[in-house]
Protein backbone atom coordinates (compact mmCIF):
# COMPACT_ATOMS: atom_id res chain seq x y z
CA UNK A 1 0.00 0.00 0.00
CA UNK A 2 2.66 2.42 1.12
CA UNK A 3 4.60 1.94 -2.12
CA UNK A 4 1.72 3.11 -4.30
CA UNK A 5 2.30 6.62 -5.60
CA UNK A 6 -1.06 8.31 -5.89
CA UNK A 7 -2.03 11.50 -7.60
CA UNK A 8 -5.10 13.18 -6.12
CA UNK A 9 -7.47 14.70 -8.66
CA UNK A 10 -8.18 18.34 -7.97
CA UNK A 11 -11.87 18.03 -7.29
CA UNK A 12 -11.89 16.66 -3.74
CA UNK A 13 -14.54 18.12 -1.44
CA UNK A 14 -15.77 17.82 2.13
CA UNK A 15 -18.87 15.68 2.52
CA UNK A 16 -19.72 17.31 5.88
CA UNK A 17 -19.23 20.81 7.31
CA UNK A 18 -17.11 19.31 10.12
CA UNK A 19 -14.59 18.18 7.46
CA UNK A 20 -14.52 14.66 8.92
CA UNK A 21 -15.41 12.96 5.63
CA UNK A 22 -13.55 13.63 2.40
CA UNK A 23 -14.77 12.71 -1.08
CA UNK A 24 -11.84 12.41 -3.46
CA UNK A 25 -10.45 10.60 -6.48
CA UNK A 26 -6.97 9.15 -6.82
CA UNK A 27 -5.01 7.83 -9.77
CA UNK A 28 -2.07 5.48 -9.73
CA UNK A 29 -0.25 3.09 -12.03
CA UNK A 30 -0.47 -0.67 -11.77
CA UNK A 31 2.00 -2.00 -14.32
CA UNK A 32 0.80 -0.50 -17.61
CA UNK A 33 -2.66 0.24 -16.27
CA UNK A 34 -3.90 3.58 -15.00
CA UNK A 35 -6.16 2.97 -12.03
CA UNK A 36 -8.68 5.56 -10.90
CA UNK A 37 -10.41 5.18 -7.54
CA UNK A 38 -13.18 7.13 -5.86
CA UNK A 39 -12.81 7.37 -2.07
CA UNK A 40 -14.88 8.48 0.85
CA UNK A 41 -12.24 8.88 3.51
CA UNK A 42 -12.74 9.43 7.23
CA UNK A 43 -10.35 11.54 9.25
CA UNK A 44 -7.74 9.21 10.71
CA UNK A 45 -7.39 7.19 7.52
CA UNK A 46 -3.80 7.50 6.23
CA UNK A 47 -5.15 8.21 2.71
CA UNK A 48 -7.18 11.10 4.17
CA UNK A 49 -3.97 12.71 5.41
CA UNK A 50 -2.17 11.95 2.15
CA UNK A 51 -4.87 13.61 0.07
CA UNK A 52 -5.16 16.66 2.37
CA UNK A 53 -1.40 17.07 2.40
CA UNK A 54 -1.21 16.95 -1.39
CA UNK A 55 -4.23 19.17 -2.18
CA UNK A 56 -4.21 21.36 0.98
CA UNK A 57 -7.18 22.25 3.22
CA UNK A 58 -7.59 25.66 1.57
CA UNK A 59 -7.92 24.11 -1.87
CA UNK A 60 -10.46 21.50 -0.66
CA UNK A 61 -12.42 24.28 1.09
CA UNK A 62 -12.51 26.17 -2.20
CA UNK A 63 -13.70 23.22 -4.31
CA UNK A 64 -16.32 22.41 -1.64
CA UNK A 65 -17.66 25.96 -1.81
CA UNK A 66 -17.76 25.85 -5.61
CA UNK A 67 -19.59 22.53 -5.53
CA UNK A 68 -22.15 23.76 -2.98
CA UNK A 69 -22.78 26.88 -5.06
CA UNK A 70 -23.15 24.84 -8.23
CA UNK A 71 -25.60 22.45 -6.54
CA UNK A 72 -27.53 25.39 -5.12
CA UNK A 73 -27.75 26.98 -8.57
CA UNK A 74 -28.93 23.72 -10.12
CA UNK A 75 -31.58 23.32 -7.44
CA UNK A 76 -32.69 26.89 -7.98
CA UNK A 77 -32.95 26.31 -11.74
CA UNK A 78 -34.94 23.12 -11.12
CA UNK A 79 -37.24 24.98 -8.75
CA UNK A 80 -37.74 27.73 -11.34
CA UNK A 81 -38.59 25.15 -14.01
CA UNK A 82 -41.16 23.58 -11.68
CA UNK A 83 -42.73 27.00 -11.05
CA UNK A 84 -42.78 27.70 -14.80
CA UNK A 85 -44.25 24.31 -15.53
CA UNK A 86 -47.11 24.93 -13.12
CA UNK A 87 -47.57 28.45 -14.49
CA UNK A 88 -47.69 27.22 -18.10
CA UNK A 89 -50.18 24.50 -17.15
CA UNK A 90 -52.38 27.03 -15.37
CA UNK A 91 -52.25 29.33 -18.39
CA UNK A 92 -53.26 26.53 -20.73
CA UNK A 93 -56.13 25.54 -18.41
CA UNK A 94 -57.22 29.15 -18.26
CA UNK A 95 -57.13 29.41 -22.05
CA UNK A 96 -59.33 26.30 -22.31
CA UNK A 97 -61.71 27.65 -19.68
CA UNK A 98 -62.06 30.95 -21.54
CA UNK A 99 -62.79 29.15 -24.82
CA UNK A 100 -65.51 27.12 -23.11
CA UNK A 101 -66.93 30.29 -21.58
CA UNK A 102 -67.02 31.97 -25.00
CA UNK A 103 -69.14 29.03 -26.21
CA UNK A 104 -71.95 29.81 -23.72
CA UNK A 105 -74.82 30.82 -26.01
CA UNK A 106 -75.48 34.28 -24.51
CA UNK A 107 -71.77 35.09 -24.48
CA UNK A 108 -71.32 33.80 -28.01
CA UNK A 109 -74.15 36.08 -29.19
CA UNK A 110 -73.04 39.12 -27.19
CA UNK A 111 -71.73 42.06 -29.22
CA UNK A 112 -70.13 43.74 -26.20
CA UNK A 113 -66.53 43.82 -27.44
CA UNK A 114 -65.22 45.65 -24.37
CA UNK A 115 -66.43 43.06 -21.88
CA UNK A 116 -65.42 40.19 -24.14
CA UNK A 117 -61.95 41.67 -24.41
CA UNK A 118 -61.76 41.97 -20.61
CA UNK A 119 -62.79 38.33 -20.30
CA UNK A 120 -60.05 37.32 -22.74
CA UNK A 121 -57.46 39.26 -20.73
CA UNK A 122 -58.64 37.79 -17.39
CA UNK A 123 -55.82 36.34 -15.32
CA UNK A 124 -57.84 33.81 -13.30
CA UNK A 125 -60.95 31.66 -13.46
CA UNK A 126 -62.88 33.81 -10.93
CA UNK A 127 -62.11 36.86 -13.07
CA UNK A 128 -63.37 35.02 -16.17
CA UNK A 129 -66.57 34.13 -14.28
CA UNK A 130 -67.05 37.71 -13.22
CA UNK A 131 -66.84 39.04 -16.78
CA UNK A 132 -69.00 36.16 -18.02
CA UNK A 133 -71.76 37.25 -15.62
CA UNK A 134 -71.37 40.88 -16.72
CA UNK A 135 -71.63 39.89 -20.40
CA UNK A 136 -74.77 37.83 -19.77
CA UNK A 137 -76.34 40.66 -17.72
CA UNK A 138 -75.54 43.11 -20.51
CA UNK A 139 -77.01 40.73 -23.10
CA UNK A 140 -80.22 40.25 -21.08
CA UNK A 141 -80.63 44.02 -20.68
CA UNK A 142 -80.11 44.57 -24.39
CA UNK A 143 -82.60 41.78 -25.21
CA UNK A 144 -85.15 43.43 -22.88
CA UNK A 145 -84.68 46.79 -24.60
CA UNK A 146 -85.11 45.22 -28.03
CA UNK A 147 -88.36 43.45 -27.01
CA UNK B 1 -47.70 58.18 -56.58
CA UNK B 2 -46.81 54.77 -55.18
CA UNK B 3 -49.80 52.86 -53.93
CA UNK B 4 -49.55 51.81 -50.29
CA UNK B 5 -49.65 48.04 -49.90
CA UNK B 6 -52.67 46.61 -48.13
CA UNK B 7 -51.79 44.84 -44.89
CA UNK B 8 -53.84 42.37 -42.93
CA UNK B 9 -54.01 39.30 -40.73
CA UNK B 10 -55.20 35.92 -41.93
CA UNK B 11 -56.62 33.13 -39.77
CA UNK B 12 -57.88 29.81 -41.11
CA UNK B 13 -60.34 27.34 -39.59
CA UNK B 14 -61.33 24.19 -41.42
CA UNK B 15 -62.51 20.70 -40.63
CA UNK B 16 -63.44 21.03 -36.94
CA UNK B 17 -65.99 23.47 -35.49
CA UNK B 18 -63.64 24.03 -32.56
CA UNK B 19 -61.09 25.52 -34.89
CA UNK B 20 -63.73 28.03 -35.94
CA UNK B 21 -64.13 29.05 -32.27
CA UNK B 22 -60.37 29.27 -31.89
CA UNK B 23 -60.10 31.38 -35.05
CA UNK B 24 -62.79 33.78 -33.82
CA UNK B 25 -60.96 34.08 -30.51
CA UNK B 26 -57.69 34.74 -32.35
CA UNK B 27 -59.19 37.47 -34.55
CA UNK B 28 -60.99 39.07 -31.60
CA UNK B 29 -57.70 39.11 -29.70
CA UNK B 30 -55.99 40.87 -32.63
CA UNK B 31 -58.71 43.53 -32.51
CA UNK B 32 -58.48 43.79 -28.72
CA UNK B 33 -54.99 45.20 -29.17
CA UNK B 34 -55.28 46.69 -32.67
CA UNK B 35 -58.89 47.72 -33.33
CA UNK B 36 -58.11 49.03 -36.84
CA UNK B 37 -56.52 45.76 -37.96
CA UNK B 38 -57.82 44.24 -41.17
CA UNK B 39 -58.55 40.58 -40.54
CA UNK B 40 -59.49 37.85 -42.96
CA UNK B 41 -61.17 34.65 -41.80
CA UNK B 42 -60.85 31.68 -44.10
CA UNK B 43 -63.31 29.02 -43.06
CA UNK B 44 -66.01 26.60 -44.15
CA UNK B 45 -69.46 28.09 -44.73
CA UNK B 46 -71.09 25.45 -42.55
CA UNK B 47 -69.35 26.76 -39.42
CA UNK B 48 -70.72 30.31 -39.57
CA UNK B 49 -72.72 31.33 -36.50
CA UNK B 50 -72.72 35.13 -36.65
CA UNK B 51 -69.38 35.60 -34.89
CA UNK B 52 -67.65 35.79 -38.27
CA UNK B 53 -68.81 39.45 -38.39
CA UNK B 54 -65.63 40.29 -36.49
CA UNK B 55 -63.64 39.58 -39.68
CA UNK B 56 -63.27 42.28 -42.31
CA UNK B 57 -62.91 39.72 -45.06
CA UNK B 58 -64.45 36.28 -45.23
CA UNK B 59 -63.32 33.58 -47.63
CA UNK B 60 -64.72 30.08 -47.84
CA UNK B 61 -62.41 27.10 -48.08
CA UNK B 62 -62.85 23.34 -48.34
CA UNK B 63 -62.52 20.93 -45.44
CA UNK B 64 -58.89 19.98 -46.11
CA UNK B 65 -56.66 19.19 -43.14
CA UNK B 66 -54.32 22.03 -44.17
CA UNK B 67 -56.77 24.45 -45.79
CA UNK B 68 -54.49 27.07 -44.22
CA UNK B 69 -52.13 26.75 -47.18
CA UNK B 70 -54.93 27.44 -49.66
CA UNK B 71 -56.03 30.32 -47.45
CA UNK B 72 -52.52 31.78 -47.37
CA UNK B 73 -52.29 31.64 -51.17
CA UNK B 74 -55.63 33.41 -51.45
CA UNK B 75 -55.05 36.23 -48.97
CA UNK B 76 -56.82 39.46 -49.99
CA UNK B 77 -53.87 41.53 -48.72
CA UNK B 78 -50.56 42.50 -50.31
CA UNK B 79 -48.73 41.88 -47.06
CA UNK B 80 -50.24 39.19 -44.87
CA UNK B 81 -49.53 38.04 -41.37
CA UNK B 82 -50.83 34.49 -41.17
CA UNK B 83 -51.47 33.28 -37.61
CA UNK B 84 -52.48 29.74 -36.56
CA UNK B 85 -56.03 29.74 -35.15
CA UNK B 86 -54.93 28.26 -31.82
CA UNK B 87 -52.99 31.42 -31.00
CA UNK B 88 -53.90 34.48 -28.99
CA UNK B 89 -52.56 38.01 -29.23
CA UNK B 90 -51.48 39.65 -25.99
CA UNK B 91 -49.63 42.82 -26.92
CA UNK B 92 -50.35 45.97 -28.93
CA UNK B 93 -47.14 45.48 -30.92
CA UNK B 94 -49.17 43.16 -33.12
CA UNK B 95 -49.83 46.39 -35.06
CA UNK B 96 -46.11 46.68 -35.85
CA UNK B 97 -45.55 43.15 -37.10
CA UNK B 98 -45.46 44.30 -40.73
CA UNK B 99 -42.29 46.28 -39.98
CA UNK B 100 -40.57 42.97 -39.23
CA UNK B 101 -40.58 42.08 -42.92
CA UNK B 102 -37.83 44.61 -43.76
CA UNK B 103 -36.74 43.73 -47.28
CA UNK B 104 -37.66 40.07 -47.07
CA UNK B 105 -40.34 38.21 -48.96
CA UNK B 106 -41.32 35.92 -46.12
CA UNK B 107 -40.72 35.68 -42.39
CA UNK B 108 -41.22 32.64 -40.20
CA UNK B 109 -40.74 31.55 -36.61
CA UNK B 110 -37.37 29.84 -36.43
CA UNK B 111 -37.14 26.35 -34.96
CA UNK B 112 -34.16 26.72 -32.70
CA UNK B 113 -32.07 23.58 -32.19
CA UNK B 114 -31.85 24.26 -28.45
CA UNK B 115 -35.64 23.99 -28.06
CA UNK B 116 -36.06 20.88 -30.20
CA UNK B 117 -37.73 19.00 -27.33
CA UNK B 118 -40.77 21.27 -27.84
CA UNK B 119 -41.18 20.52 -31.53
CA UNK B 120 -42.93 17.49 -32.98
CA UNK B 121 -40.03 16.72 -35.31
CA UNK B 122 -36.87 18.62 -36.27
CA UNK B 123 -34.43 16.35 -38.04
CA UNK B 124 -34.73 13.89 -40.90
CA UNK B 125 -32.69 12.69 -43.86
CA UNK B 126 -33.08 13.81 -47.45
CA UNK B 127 -31.42 11.45 -49.92
CA UNK B 128 -29.56 10.04 -46.92
CA UNK B 129 -28.17 13.40 -45.79
CA UNK B 130 -29.11 14.66 -42.31
CA UNK B 131 -31.24 17.79 -42.54
CA UNK B 132 -33.16 20.01 -40.12
CA UNK B 133 -36.39 21.89 -40.32
CA UNK B 134 -35.58 25.57 -40.07
CA UNK B 135 -38.97 27.22 -39.90
CA UNK B 136 -42.34 26.63 -38.27
CA UNK B 137 -45.47 27.39 -40.26
CA UNK B 138 -47.42 28.55 -37.20
CA UNK B 139 -46.99 32.15 -38.24
CA UNK B 140 -45.89 33.59 -41.56
CA UNK B 141 -45.49 37.16 -42.66
CA UNK B 142 -45.32 37.41 -46.44
CA UNK B 143 -45.48 39.91 -49.25
CA UNK B 144 -47.46 38.78 -52.28
CA UNK B 145 -46.62 41.87 -54.30
CA UNK B 146 -43.70 39.72 -55.40
CA UNK B 147 -45.25 37.24 -57.88
CA UNK B 148 -42.70 34.64 -56.78
CA UNK B 149 -44.23 34.67 -53.30
CA UNK B 150 -47.69 34.14 -54.76
CA UNK B 151 -46.30 31.19 -56.77
CA UNK B 152 -44.61 29.88 -53.67
CA UNK B 153 -47.83 29.93 -51.67
CA UNK B 154 -49.72 28.18 -54.48
CA UNK B 155 -46.99 25.56 -54.83
CA UNK B 156 -46.86 25.04 -51.06
CA UNK B 157 -50.59 24.29 -51.12
CA UNK B 158 -50.53 22.15 -54.29
CA UNK B 159 -47.50 20.15 -53.24
CA UNK B 160 -48.78 19.56 -49.72
CA UNK B 161 -52.10 18.26 -51.08
CA UNK B 162 -50.19 15.83 -53.29
CA UNK B 163 -48.01 14.83 -50.37
CA UNK B 164 -51.02 14.36 -48.10
CA UNK B 165 -52.93 12.28 -50.67
CA UNK B 166 -49.82 10.06 -51.07
CA UNK B 167 -49.54 11.13 -54.71
CA UNK B 168 -46.10 12.55 -53.89
CA UNK B 169 -43.46 10.88 -51.78
CA UNK B 170 -40.31 12.89 -51.22
CA UNK B 171 -36.98 11.08 -50.61
CA UNK B 172 -37.16 12.00 -46.93
CA UNK B 173 -36.89 9.69 -44.00
CA UNK B 174 -38.78 8.78 -41.79
CA UNK B 175 -41.47 9.64 -44.34
CA UNK B 176 -44.25 8.11 -42.19
CA UNK B 177 -43.54 10.87 -39.64
CA UNK B 178 -43.07 13.70 -42.15
CA UNK B 179 -45.79 13.33 -44.74
CA UNK B 180 -48.55 15.20 -42.87
CA UNK B 181 -46.44 18.23 -41.90
CA UNK B 182 -46.68 21.36 -44.01
CA UNK B 183 -43.16 22.11 -42.69
CA UNK B 184 -41.93 19.21 -44.80
CA UNK B 185 -43.24 20.85 -47.96
CA UNK B 186 -41.96 24.23 -46.79
CA UNK B 187 -38.47 22.84 -46.25
CA UNK B 188 -38.51 21.10 -49.63
CA UNK B 189 -39.60 24.21 -51.54
CA UNK B 190 -37.08 26.46 -49.83
CA UNK B 191 -34.14 24.08 -50.07
CA UNK B 192 -34.63 21.88 -53.10
CA UNK B 193 -36.61 23.85 -55.67
CA UNK B 194 -34.44 26.08 -57.86
CA UNK B 195 -37.26 28.46 -58.68
CA UNK B 196 -37.31 29.64 -55.06
CA UNK B 197 -33.59 29.77 -54.33
CA UNK B 198 -33.57 33.57 -54.48
CA UNK B 199 -36.68 34.13 -52.42
CA UNK B 200 -35.75 36.20 -49.37
CA UNK B 201 -36.72 34.32 -46.24
CA UNK B 202 -35.79 35.06 -42.67
CA UNK B 203 -36.99 34.58 -39.11
CA UNK B 204 -38.30 37.25 -36.73
CA UNK B 205 -35.54 39.13 -34.92
CA UNK B 206 -36.98 38.54 -31.45
CA UNK B 207 -38.03 35.08 -32.57
CA UNK B 208 -39.96 33.83 -29.51
CA UNK B 209 -42.01 37.00 -29.35
CA UNK B 210 -44.04 36.25 -32.45
CA UNK B 211 -44.94 32.63 -31.79
CA UNK B 212 -44.48 31.80 -28.14
CA UNK B 213 -45.23 28.19 -27.27
CA UNK B 214 -46.02 27.70 -23.54
CA UNK B 215 -43.43 24.90 -23.63
CA UNK B 216 -40.66 27.49 -24.04
CA UNK B 217 -41.37 28.57 -20.49
CA UNK B 218 -42.26 25.13 -19.19
CA UNK B 219 -39.09 23.36 -20.27
CA UNK B 220 -36.50 26.04 -20.87
CA UNK B 221 -37.45 29.09 -18.84
CA UNK B 222 -36.98 30.88 -22.16
CA UNK B 223 -38.58 34.22 -22.91
CA UNK B 224 -38.32 36.76 -25.71
CA UNK B 225 -36.39 39.97 -25.15
CA UNK B 226 -39.59 42.03 -25.33
CA UNK B 227 -43.07 40.97 -24.18
CA UNK B 228 -44.80 38.10 -25.97
CA UNK B 229 -47.09 39.26 -28.79
CA UNK B 230 -48.47 35.95 -30.07
CA UNK B 231 -48.95 33.01 -27.69
CA UNK B 232 -49.45 29.75 -29.54
CA UNK B 233 -51.36 27.09 -27.62
CA UNK B 234 -50.66 24.40 -30.20
CA UNK B 235 -49.26 21.77 -27.83
CA UNK B 236 -52.36 22.12 -25.74
CA UNK B 237 -54.66 21.93 -28.75
CA UNK B 238 -52.96 18.72 -29.85
CA UNK B 239 -53.30 17.15 -26.44
CA UNK B 240 -56.95 17.96 -26.05
CA UNK B 241 -58.97 15.71 -28.32
CA UNK B 242 -61.65 18.37 -28.75
CA UNK B 243 -59.14 20.45 -30.71
CA UNK B 244 -57.48 17.59 -32.55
Amino acid sequence: MADVKRTWIKDAFWETPSKELLNCISEHKEGFKDVRQVHKLKRGDPLFDECVEQLTIEFIDKTTDERVNKKFKEQEQQRQLEINKRKAERLEQLFNYKLETFEVEDIKESKNRILKSRLRRAKSIPEVNLYAIMIIQDKLENDKETE
Amino acid sequence: MIKKPSKGYLVVASRKPNFYSLAINCIESIKDYYPDAKCCLVTEEKFLDGREDIADDLIFCDDHYRAKLWGMANSPYDITMYIDADSEIEHEDIATVFDELNNNDMMFHKLDEKYKKVYAITSFTYENVREYYTYCGGVCLYDMRNPLVKDFMNDWNDLFRKQYSKELILPMDPWQELWDFDQTTLWYLLNKVDKYKNIKVDSFKDNLRWNYFPHYERYFNAFPKDPVVIRHYSSYAQKDKSYA
